[in-house]
């Protein structure tokens, strides 16, 4: 998934079958490329907005091949000092982080399912990068909707939230067929027929905004990820409907 | 006021215009690019290529150098691909000519045309290096997944058996321990015909022995691991061509236990770089403008020709460039492509003219003609003659031809799209007139088939070293048995042996290198007979044609270049074509403009049938040669129905001769059916010229 994604961004870190998902997945949604680097926008801003409220440490659960604009350069960037873990359970995406952070002490990839707390959370790279009692940036990032209800991602979401520290921000994007016609489920089913083990949920707004638990969002809500602060003309797609295809949102631990 | 002849309003300030321009170019970006920046830093970076890209204009000549580079810092600014460099070429299409500082147009296509060059191969390498990267990830996920170790084959196998690449494990000996489906399907086999089989007679034999090489050093610890581009030999007889990256997995001692080896599909990476290629202006990798390119080029030169002169317009298509790629790999053909380019461009360096890659073998050129241009014949014979030159490909010397459709345009109204359409169709034409010739080219790819197609690529390289000859076949009077003619034969002395002509034929037809082979034994052929004519012991000389040389648009001037060369009279030369390619356009035009200048004309292999007999009436040939087959046959069992047909063709008043001749019974046969000549074996072997000269002494 992560693969497709970043060829859906302009990449070349994916194989011949992510291509052709990619391709499938173009051929019904034919925009299906500007939803992708509205929701990497998205994150960059997310960063961003959380090193502004002094955030200074990022766990990135599900965070892919960390490609273009990911979150330690965005983070790191904005301050050398930043931290960052990711946790992905795709041991390619896990190899091609690991090589990629060789000569970066300030961040790490943990091997893991997020369907396994413990396992993220006591990960001696976690524990060796993160100060639970200090704020936390929990990004978890098109990630959610590769749970299906069965997995309980808000009981599990409940499990990440409870150890921050006041003033810890968490931001999910989810994809949502709230705003779409049937385009959407024929994108579903491709997933479903395609090799990937994966497969998509996608959720109506109370059910996304469910996962943020006692947390406040932060202005603007919920929302379409594109409307979410956008800053300038890279955040937006031109098509309509895919600034309203991923839900993004950040929230503050009160 | 404004008068006539004043000066116009100073435009706006040039950095405020920059400015403007950078930020439109900017947002255009953003639209399609991820690029980590903010709005004002990308702003800012743009601006400094533009200024860059007009500091490149103001240079004379324009420095394209310079904005080559702005196409690569472009490419890293994040991930920019096809869309953003389209954009980017339409903003700074209709931007640049207006800044203040930009006199003419063509600055701003060259700075532009340059940026998407520079582009184009930044996009390209960092393609490959992600490409790479990830291969490098997939190595590294299968390694530390540790399969030998008892408690994480579940892991290993999740990896395996879930990833796209094709993955196997190999042992030592290149021996398939496991695959995974995606191998499978690469090789268009079951995972149970894979079980079993070793790595190697996988591999095609060609390139096997650098992949046996380069696993024996990693295992040896000499280099970390292999890395190549491969071809591996699938079911269907298909070749499928890969990149295969593999290393070594030890034992917990520490051993080296096996290798583990990624194979990705490499036609498809080379399709997804086609489609970055697709929309920008030059083709990376010859460097010549595209099709694209060369089609707004087009319509301005048409709009500008010299109403007189006009313009011209060639499609040229390589012949065989599919075998090159066949036998010796897409590398040798990429580099035989770049070669083309090279010479094209140096063939056509006195033009006013646009040489421009279309697709695969495709390339066009637009010639802007003047009173000095040569004309379209000339032209396309000093293409196919550059082209024959020789170049050395990974140790093989490879030359091509090509097939051409030629558009004169001269009218200013004329759509480009129309000669272009025209030209095409012309090309098509030529391609067909050869349609017989290509039945040859059988995609069969077993290894005798392959080794042939070695063999006829290398060819080119052969002739340069001198290992070919010209020998003289003795064309004997079945009345008599004195010597007749002599018919010119090539010889093709290989380190492992001696090629006959008709073998040595047959090859070169298949890549084209006929048509300069041909000419070259023409003209050594005619030189020495003409020598011969000086003792009195002339004999006319006769050389066979095969199908591509009978439809070779350029036969004539050919003929005549000989002729004028070595100062043969044409009534002393007979070519013989093909019977069966007569049908083939321009073989009756050929054979028409030379039996005017004096030339004798013939039919070969001849098939006896109702459709020979009238085209030796129709085309007024002199002579005609019934194929060896045909003799052979006829001393077997069907004399009847072989002799049925002679009559009529007796009737046309053309000489018979027959090919082939092996006993004094056949020879005795066709005489009395009316033949009057012959070769063969019973005439005796083909000779050097001294041996021939002196058997005409005798
Ligand atoms: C589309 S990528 C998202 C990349 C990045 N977070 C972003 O938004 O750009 C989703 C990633 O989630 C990972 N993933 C899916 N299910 C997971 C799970 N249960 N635990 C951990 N990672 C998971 C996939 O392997 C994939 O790399």
């Amino acid at each position: 998934m992560a693969r497709t994604y970043d060829f859906l961004l302009g990449g070349a870190h994916n194989f011949a079958v992510d291509r052709e998902l990619a391709a499938h997945v173009e051929r019904v949604m034919p925009d299906a490329r500007s939803a992708a680097r509205v929701s990497r926008a998205f994150l960059g801003r997310t960063v961003q907005y959380m090193v502004g409220q002094g955030i200074r440490q990022f766990l990135d659960i599900g965070s892919g091949i960390p490609t273009v604009a990911n979150v330690h350069e965005v983070a790191q960037a904005a301050d050398p000092e930043c931290r960052v873990v990711y946790v992905d359970k795709d041991p390619i995406a896990v190899a091609h982080s690991e090589l990629m952070l060789v000569d970066n002490d300030r961040a790490a990839i943990v091997h893991a399912d997020m369907r396994d707390p413990d396992s993220i959370l006591d990960h001696p790279q976690t524990r060796r990068l993160l100060d639970f009692d200090q704020p936390v940036g929990l990004l978890v990032l098109m990630m959610l909707h590769w749970l299906p209800d069965e997995a309980d991602p808000w009981a599990l979401m409940a499990r990440y939230r409870d150890p921050l520290a006041p003033g810890s921000h968490l931001a999910i994007t989810h994809v949502t067929a709230d705003n779409q016609d049937e385009r959407l489920t024929e994108v579903t089913d491709l997933i479903k027929e395609s090799r990937s083990a994966d497969q998509l949920t996608e959720r109506p707004h109370d059910q996304v905004v469910a996962l943020f638990g006692d947390f406040e969002l932060v202005e603007p809500g919920l929302v379409g990820c594109a409307a979410w602060r956008p800053a300038g003309r890279g955040d937006i797609a031109d098509a309509a409907e895919m600034n309203m295809v991923i839900y993004g949102g950040v929230a503050r631990k009160p | 006021m404004s008068q006539p002849g004043s000066r116009p309003d100073p435009r706006p300030d040039g950095g405020r215009a920059r400015e403007l321009l950078a930020r439109k170019w900017a947002y255009l970006l953003s639209g399609v690019a991820v690029i980590p920046l903010a709005v004002e830093e990308l702003e800012h970076e743009l601006r400094e290529q533009i200024d860059a890209l007009c500091a490149a204009a103001a240079c004379d000549p324009v420095d394209t150098a310079a904005a080559e580079r702005v196409g690569d810092h472009v490419v890293g600014l994040g991930y920019v691909g096809e869309d953003g460099l389209r954009r980017t070429v339409e903003v700074l299409g209709k931007g640049l000519p207006a800044l203040p500082g930009f006199q003419r147009a063509e600055q701003a296509a060259l700075v532009i045309g340059a940026l998407a060059a520079g582009f184009l191969v930044a996009n390209r390498r960092v393609v490959f290096e992600q490409q790479e990267r990830m291969q490098l990830s997939l190595l590294k996920a299968v390694r530390d997944a540790k399969w030998h170790l008892k408690e994480s084959e579940a892991r290993f196998d999740s990896v395996v058996t879930s990833s796209a690449s094709g993955i196997m494990i190999v042992g030592l000996d290149g021996r398939l321990v496991r695959t995974n489906a995606a191998v499978a399907e690469i090789l268009g086999r079951t995972p149970a015909e894979l079980t079993g089989a070793t790595l190697f007679d996988l591999v095609h034999p060609d390139t096997v022995g650098m992949l046996r090489e380069a696993m024996r050093a990693v295992a040896e610890g000499g280099q970390d691991r292999v890395r190549q581009s491969q071809r591996l030999l699938r079911k269907d007889g298909d070749v499928a061509r890969i990149s295969l990256t593999a290393s070594l997995l030890r034992d917990p001692d520490g051993a080296p236990s096996h290798f583990v080896a990624v194979v990705e599909d490499g036609t498809e990476l080379m399709l997804l770089q086609s489609e970055l290629h697709r929309q920008a202006l030059h083709d990376v990798l010859t460097g010549l403008p595209n099709r694209q390119f060369f089609g707004t080029h087009l319509e301005s030169a048409v709009r500008r020709a010299d109403p007189v002169h006009g313009v011209t317009l060639l499609h040229l298509d390589l012949d065989g460039f599919g075998m090159v790629c066949d036998s010796l790999g897409w590398l040798a053909g990429e580099r035989l492509l770049v070669h083309v380019a090279q010479q094209l461009k140096s063939v056509l360096a006195r033009e006013k003219a646009m040489v421009a890659r279309f697709d695969g073998d495709e390339f066009g050129i637009l010639v802007e003609n003047t009173a000095t241009t040569p004309n379209t014949a000339a032209l396309a014979a000093a293409i196919n003659r550059a082209l024959a030159e020789p170049v050395y490909v990974d140790g093989h010397g490879l030359a091509v031809s090509a097939s051409m459709g030629v558009v004169r345009g001269v009218s200013r109204n004329q759509e480009p799209a129309e000669l272009l359409r025209a030209a095409d169709q012309a090309l098509r034409r030529a391609r067909r007139g050869r349609r017989g010739q290509w039945e040859l080219f059988d995609p069969g790819r077993d290894t005798a088939d392959r080794s042939a197609l070695a063999r006829a690529v290398a060819m080119p390289g052969a002739w340069e070293q001198g290992e070919f000859t010209v020998r003289y076949r003795p064309v004997v009077r079945l009345a008599d048995g004195g010597v007749a003619g002599a018919e010119a034969v090539l010889r093709w002395d290989r380190r492992d042996g001696r090629l006959p002509h008709e073998r040595c034929v047959a090859l070169a037809e298949r890549t084209g290198f006929i048509l300069p082979l041909g000419e070259w034994l023409l003209t050594i052929a005619a030189g020495q007979v003409r020598w011969w004519q000086r003792d009195a012991s002339a004999v006319p000389l006769s050389v066979a044609l095969t199908a591509h040389q009978a439809t070779d648009a350029d036969l004539v001037s050919r003929v005549v270049r000989v002729l004028d060369a070595t100062g043969l009279p044409a009534n002393r030369l007979a070519v013989a074509v093909p019977s069966a390619a007569v049908t083939a356009p321009d073989v009756a035009d050929n054979l028409g403009v030379l039996a005017e200048m004096g030339v004798r004309t013939a039919l070969r292999d001849l098939a006896l049938g109702p459709d020979d007999v009238a085209a030796v009436r129709d085309l007024g040939i002199h002579s005609v040669r019934v194929a060896a087959r045909l003799v052979e046959l006829q001393s077997r069992a069907d004399a009847a129905y072989v002799g049925a047909l002679l009559p009529a063709l007796v009737e046309t008043g053309a000489v018979i001769g027959v090919d082939g001749v092996v006993t004094e019974e056949q020879a005795a046969w066709w005489r009395e059916a009316g033949a009057e000549l012959g070769t063969g074996p019973l005439f005796g072997p083909d000779h050097s010229a001294a041996g021939f000269h002196a058997r005409l002494r005798r």
